[in-house]
């Protein structure tokens, strides 16, 4: 069902109504630029509307903990000026033995470094937080109270109804089918709803990014690849119930909260792929009952409503990629967030939206350099989960 | 009697079960929504938003039964001196007992025919002897909604009569009855079925599926179309025509098809009165008078909605099957075999809506082409032929008096999403399925959109002028009916 009409022209256009895309747009818009975004089905259909929600700061190294910090600040901040949900409800890793502890302490060290509050707790207060938990095995856990959850459906339309509002093009229903260059310039882009004129491309499609990089003619190495990863969903219970995202990796890898509708939400290490096949599997529906039953035993009694799978769109370093193409004028990618595209979403809008108007950034995109892969420079894995 | 029996039930199997501390007479092996009815009482749980709700409509039914909570008080069987009591949807046992598990059972079969009503049995009829066949029935009775039935059926007569003879079955059927499917999953050698009977995880192997799956009551949209004493169809059939208990003293039946109801009132005599256009219900904890459009007042203690049946598309999308929209409804797109895709087959009122003879020799054909892609003979052209005289029914879209209502009290979904909760958000200018359902919630909970997602569609299709076959429809995922975790938690 097609909605609003392809513009003719616009100075910028964004491929891909994710979540990444359309808080581009929003930023762009909001800086006084001219910017329209394509989605190929409707917004958030891709990777957004199918994510775990959670939004943390605890990563591994400095680059990822400073964007996540500025990610935070503009989620709190948002959610507070347009009304959406986003709780600071923390995230609580679950440590199991000693070589946890101590790669934790590291991840903690250098969170602390850029004020993040993580701190390492016991069991007993772990169970304090979330006493539906089974801590017979824990032997410590990392936490920290300002990590937190937002709704992807409700931050979504809310970013993408204020984009609008600021000037930005939203249309959906529409497929990009190919690039129109002259002279290694981009002139415009063929749609399956007419062509658009254009002059900056910036390539928000996560999971399809070799597709459209391809109709670009981009031959710089830039591995994405896409991978299924399922989630699913309990019978809402007590608010409260369990509050933060918990994290297990002794336990499959494992992540799991309470929405704000009430269902426990969550999904384990069970990846298949690279496919952009994306049916749901009995086998994650028994993986992850297995896990989560582990770890909090009370959910064994819970109905569980459906599973669904989507896209960890992923790098070999699980690091995404951002950042000009220099081959084509102008071309921006903005994808491969392996899993953390919701969570870092405000921020890289920021970065990319800094990289387009002022050709630099304070936020640390040069951890995310798209040519880290050809020149063999790879960062070390992120610190990444379900 | 208690005051709703229709029939004295066996005296030897008198109980007594204690709902909310107080004693009640119920009788061993009945389901305990009907022995709370026969009592005359409707209100068994509450929504999280603090609406009281009975079992014959939408929604979940969590009672706490001796002590332990969210148990599915729909299914729950009376057992002498059972002590239930009403919870809120959003209570849960925290302190649980954690138990061994069962084990899981395993079958290999040629075909597993899931639903065993008309279709699933004609489907068994013409392939068994000749395969081997697992007869899934959610269930505890086969025949579907024919066995519901107590008037003779076109085709059949007697309905029971016909069903006894129909189930019949030869050696290599095997029968599962209560027993709830899953979904269907490709394993590309076969199709992997799990399915649940009484916390036991039973895995199916099939060469082929037949989903005959079936038909839902529509649910009608008016102010407190979710008070205890408002039944489906179905439901209302069932207490009747199963446990031989009545809906109520007087009843309401409305909707565009009260002729699917009234006949098997007239048989038992009880009393009632055809309201085509409900706008409200009003009471305590059970229903005390309907009022309609017109505002007249009707002084009824049940209301059974006969708005017509939809075919259930979710087995269908959840095993890959796309839908269309035709004849006011949603239904499979199949190929000239009547498959979805290869190797899985649709019969019945899950095709389309249509007697229940028909949808026998619906079940009749695709067992035939099923037997032909084995190499057996068959004569599918045979059921081609009968089932040209049976136009499947048109069922009218109604235009929804979206202005007239109070919509804060019309529930579109049984989990708390009212229709002016979706209504606002159309209003807002949203007018994509997809983003709504994740906007409300509509389609969302326990039924994934089972008995809402029509209703939702209406709505958009009448406020944005979009025609229904535009609509970009949300596929089921698995389970297709809720599961216990701790079902498919065990690993062996």
């Amino acid at each position: 069902m097609p909605t609003k009409k392809l513009p003719e022209r616009s100075e910028i256009t964004v491929i891909g109504g994710g979540i990444v895309g359309v808080t581009i747009a929003h930023e762009l818009a909001k800086r006084g630029e001219e910017v329209t975004v394509i989605e190929k089905r409707f917004i958030g259909s891709g990777s957004t509307f199918r994510c775990g929600t959670g939004i943390r700061q605890q990563f591994n190294d400095e680059a990822n903990v400073q964007t996540m910090k500025r990610s935070v600040e503009l989620w709190k901040r948002y959610s507070e000026e347009y009304d959406f949900p986003f709780e600071q409800t923390g995230y609580l890793f679950l440590l199991y033995d000693d070589d946890e502890v101590k790669a934790f302490k590291r991840n903690i060290a250098i969170q602390n470094r850029f004020g993040i509050p993580t701190r390492l707790i016991t069991p007993e207060e772990a169970k304090e937080i979330v006493p539906l938990l089974d801590i017979s095995e824990v032997v410590a856990a990392s936490w920290n109270p300002t990590d937190g959850k937002a709704s992807p459906f409700h931050s979504t339309a809310k970013f993408a109804l204020h984009a609008e509002e600021f000037g930005a093009k939203l249309v959906e229903y529409t497929e990009v089918k190919d690039f129109i260059v002259e002279n290694g310039e981009i002139k415009g882009l063929k749609t399956s709803r007419g062509t658009i004129k254009t002059g900056i491309v910036i390539n928000a499609t996560n999971a399809w990014t070799k597709l459209i990089n391809a109709m670009a003619g981009i031959r710089t190495k830039i591995p994405i690849e896409p991978y299924k990863h399922q989630a699913v969903i309990t019978q809402p219970i007590k608010q409260g119930s369990v509050k933060p995202m918990v994290i297990s990796f002794r336990y499959g890898h494992a992540y799991l909260t309470q929405t704000a509708h009430g269902g426990i939400i969550g999904g384990v290490g069970y990846e298949e792929g690279p496919t952009y096949d994306l049916t749901p599997t009995y086998e994650f529906m028994r993986e992850v009952s297995y896990y989560f039953t582990r770890i909090i035993p009370a959910l064994r009694e819970l109905l569980i409503l459906r599973t669904w799978a989507g896209y960890y769109a992923k790098t070999p370093d699980s690091n995404p990629v951002i950042g000009k193409i220099e081959e084509l004028s102008d071309y921006y990618i903005a994808a491969g967030f392996s899993g953390h595209g919701f969570m870092m979403a405000l921020a890289v809008a920021e970065m990319v939206a800094d990289l387009v108007t002022k050709g630099r950034t304070d936020l640390p995109a040069w951890w995310y350099d798209p040519y880290r892969f050809e020149r063999g420079e790879l960062r070390g894995r992120a610190l990444q989960m379900g | 009697m208690r005051p709703l029996d229709l029939t004295e039930k066996n005296p030897s199997k008198k109980v007594t079960i204690y709902f909310d501390g107080k004693p009640y007479e119920a009788y061993e092996g009945e389901k305990f929504p009907v022995a709370m009815l026969a009592n005359g009482l409707y209100w068994l749980t509450t929504s999280t938003e603090g609406r009281r709700r009975g079992a014959f409509t939408f929604g979940p039914v969590p009672v706490k039964v001796n002590g332990v909570k969210n148990i599915n008080g729909r299914k729950l069987v009376v057992k002498d001196s059972m002590r239930v009591e009403r919870q809120r949807y959003d209570e849960f046992q925290e302190q649980i007992e954690i138990d061994e598990g069962k084990p899981i059972l395993r079958y290999v079969v040629d075909v597993a025919v899931i639903g065993a009503g008309p279709a699933g049995l004609g489907a068994v009829e013409e392939i068994g002897g000749k395969l081997t066949v697992a007869l899934i029935e959610e269930r505890s009775w086969l025949g579907g909604d024919m066995w519901l039935k107590g008037v003779e059926q076109e085709g059949f007569g007697n309905p029971r009569e016909a069903i006894e003879k129909l189930t019949n079955f030869p050696k290599n059927v095997r029968v599962f009855l209560k027993t709830t499917t899953l979904g269907v999953f490709d394993k590309g050698e076969y199709f992997l079925v799990p399915a649940v009977r009484n916390d036991q995880l039973i895995e199916f192997m099939a060469k082929r599926v037949v989903l005959a799956t079936g038909a839902v009551d529509s649910i009608m949209l008016f102010e407190n179309n979710d008070w205890p004493g408002v039944f489906r169809r179905s439901d209302a059939l069932e207490v009747i025509n199963v446990w031989n208990v009545a809906p109520g003293k007087r009843v309401a039946v409305t909707g565009a098809f009260p002729e699917e109801i009234t006949p098997e009132l007239d048989r038992w005599g009880i009393e009632y009165v055809v309201v085509p256009n409900p706008r409200r219900v009003e009471g305590e904890d059970r229903i005390e008078r309907l009022i309609d459009e017109n505002g007249n007042v009707y002084e009824v203690d049940a209301v059974i909605m006969a708005d017509g049946r939809i075919p259930d598309i979710n087995p269908i999308t959840q095993a890959g099957g796309k839908v269309y929209f035709k004849r006011g409804y949603y239904r499979p797109v199949l190929d000239a075999n009547h498959r979805i895709r290869d190797g899985i087959f649709v019969a019945g009122s899950a095709v389309s809506i249509k007697p229940h003879y028909a949808n026998y020799l619906e079940g009749k054909l695709v067992g035939a082409y099923i037997l032909r892609e084995f190499g057996l003979e068959a004569e599918p052209c045979i059921y081609e032929e009968k089932l040209r005289d049976y136009e499947p029914v048109a069922r009218p879209i109604s235009k929804l008096p979206l202005d007239g209502f109070s919509s804060e009290d019309v529930q579109i979904c049984g989990c708390g999403v009212t229709l002016k909760k979706v209504d606002d958000v159309v209003k807002s200018g949203i007018t994509d399925l997809q983003i709504i359902k994740r906007l409300t919630h509509l389609a969302m909970g326990f039924c994934q959109g089972r008995f809402c997602l029509f209703n939702g569609a209406l709505l958009v299709s009448q406020r944005s002028g979009t025609p229904m076959d535009r609509l970009d429809i949300p596929v089921a995922r698995p389970p297709i009916k809720n599961v216990k975790m701790k079902v498919v938690a065990g690993r062996d």
